[in-house]
């Protein structure tokens, strides 16, 4: 019923895969984005990231294609701020909007295309560890981060009831939508407040009744979690420094390079 | 409304950052507390938790047809206060950016701030002067979450402006920009969100009254005022 990217890792062919080391290359990636200083080094992180989910991970192809939409509206929106709003330099592109001068200047569209090309650089490594590394595997990592318990045990929990509700909602959403329940502005808008608060009832029963439920299971304010992933084999180690170095190298070389 | 993996540049990620995860560690804090004193309290978290996961992946009855879904932390800081609001949000960006592709790990910071932070303490302080000067439970209850979207909306649009300003006329005026941008979708959205919370309250009320009794929200008297106006 749901539709979520950690359904996708579970079945991937990188499952296996040490997940330190998945999380490191797909960190180190995204802090690389962040700090180039030219949208060549994301570009290659976007192109090289894809490569690897799609055929390495094997990840559907289609899927993945529809899941780097996703950023696309905010990119385009918020860069078209700051292509406009930003800048000095030969002006590219004019237009007059309602007696407004609007000017794209030649820095402003620098900045633009640098910050949609770190938004897909950074979005297509977020998709690599979501979509190559399941929750629980990232959870083992985060216990020997010595991140507080409570707030592991309180992560773990709700992973546990996300997929719960998402069913129970796509159950009622059904539900109304067979009695017409959507027809309408005011129909839908008082069927969604009925779903969100059968929803939140049913949720609290179920918190109400899960404490009594591992109370009697000896519940002592910790779930043990067993870490399964292996340690990385050298040659994966060897071919993810490879990697890294290659796109740091990418981006130091290629830090004073103008498109425009 | 989420910033985008990638979008803020260096130093600006680190300082959201910063600022935010002091906030978090007070929550957590409290949390540790809250839990220490009745131990029922995890596993409602949890599941309030998870509620403001699936809420932020359902879409709202279109309002303008694009992508917008209701946030509800404004729900969250009513029932249990801002701080441990905070640490439920914070856990829920990580979910929302690993399994749903909204907002990102670097700009975590940011979007706790905006969405985890600056939302929940002005829903909650609010739904507390309202319910305080003697404003009706559900108006209340609408005034607190759509305020505390559009708080969540304008920290976002400063967070931008601040990474960006503009060459004219500096942080201001991109302030305005991305405001004017985003308005289209975040005020109406803000109102439908309203409108759902109170609704939502409204069907709380006559069902569960205890939950909100128990958590402090709402005095028995006030409950039983709303039962009689029903009946």
């Amino acid at each position: 019923m749901h539709n979520l990217l950690d359904d996708y890792a579970h079945g991937n062919a990188l499952r296996e895969t040490s997940t330190r080391l998945k999380l490191f290359l797909g960190l180190w990636a995204i802090l690389l984005c962040v700090s180039s200083t030219t949208p060549i080094a994301p570009l290659f992180v976007a192109i090289t990231m894809s490569l690897i989910t799609v055929l390495l991970a094997k990840i559907p192809g289609r899927i993945y294609f529809r899941l780097l939409l996703v950023p696309f509206s905010f990119a385009m929106l918020s860069a078209g701020v700051v292509a406009f709003m930003h800048g000095n330099g030969q002006t590219l592109f004019s237009v007059q909007i309602f007696g407004i001068d609007l000017a794209i200047r030649e820095e402003g569209a620098n900045l633009a295309a640098l910050l949609i090309a770190r938004t897909f650089g950074g979005m297509c490594s977020l998709y690599f560890i979501a979509l190559t590394t399941p929750m629980i595997e990232i959870f083992a990592v985060l216990k020997t981060l010595h991140i507080p318990q409570s707030v592991i045990e309180l992560s773990m929990m709700i992973y546990r009831y996300i997929f719960v509700f998402l069913d129970q909602a796509a159950m009622i959403h059904s539900a109304q939508v067979m009695r017409l329940g959507d027809a309408g502005a005011k129909n839908s808008l008082n069927s969604f407040s009925l779903l969100c608060s059968v929803l939140f009832l049913r949720s609290w029963e179920q918190g109400e009744r899960l404490i009594v439920a591992m109370d009697s299971r000896c519940y002592d304010g910790k779930l043990d979690l067993m870490d399964q992933a292996a340690g990385a084999n050298p040659m994966t180690i060897f071919a993810a420094a490879i990697y890294l170095a290659a796109a740091t190298a990418i981006a130091v070389l290629t830090r004073d390079v103008l498109l425009l | 409304m989420h910033i985008m993996e990638g979008f803020l540049p260096h130093p600006w990620w680190e300082i959201w950052f910063a600022l935010s995860l002091p906030v978090v560690a007070y929550g957590v804090y409290k949390m540790n507390k809250m839990i220490k004193e009745s131990r029922e309290t995890l596993p409602l978290l949890a599941v309030a938790g998870a509620f403001v996961f699936v809420l932020s992946s359902l879409k709202l009855p279109s309002v303008t047809g694009s992508c917008s879904h209701p946030t509800g932390t404004g729900m969250g800081s009513i029932i249990f206060g801002p701080w441990i609001t905070s640490v439920l949000a914070m856990i829920v960006l990580v979910y929302q950016a690993i399994f749903l592709a909204h907002g990102g790990l670097t700009t975590l910071g940011a979007n706790t701030f905006s969405m985890g932070i600056a939302g929940p303490i002005v829903g909650y302080l609010v739904y507390k002067a309202a319910s305080r000067s003697g404003l009706h439970l559900y108006l209340a209850v609408f005034l607190a979450a759509t305020l505390a979207d559009w708080a969540t909306y304008l920290v976002t649009s400063l967070q931008l402006a601040l990474a960006f300003p503009a060459a004219v006329g500096g942080v201001l005026s991109s302030f305005e920009a991305f405001a004017a941008v985003f308005a289209i979708t975040q005020i109406p959205l803000a109102i439908v969100e309203g409108m759902v919370t109170a609704l939502m309250f409204k069907y709380i009320v006559q069902l569960r009254s205890d939950v909100l009794v128990r958590m402090n929200v709402v005095s028995q008297i006030t409950i039983k005022k709303l039962k009689e106006a029903v009946a």
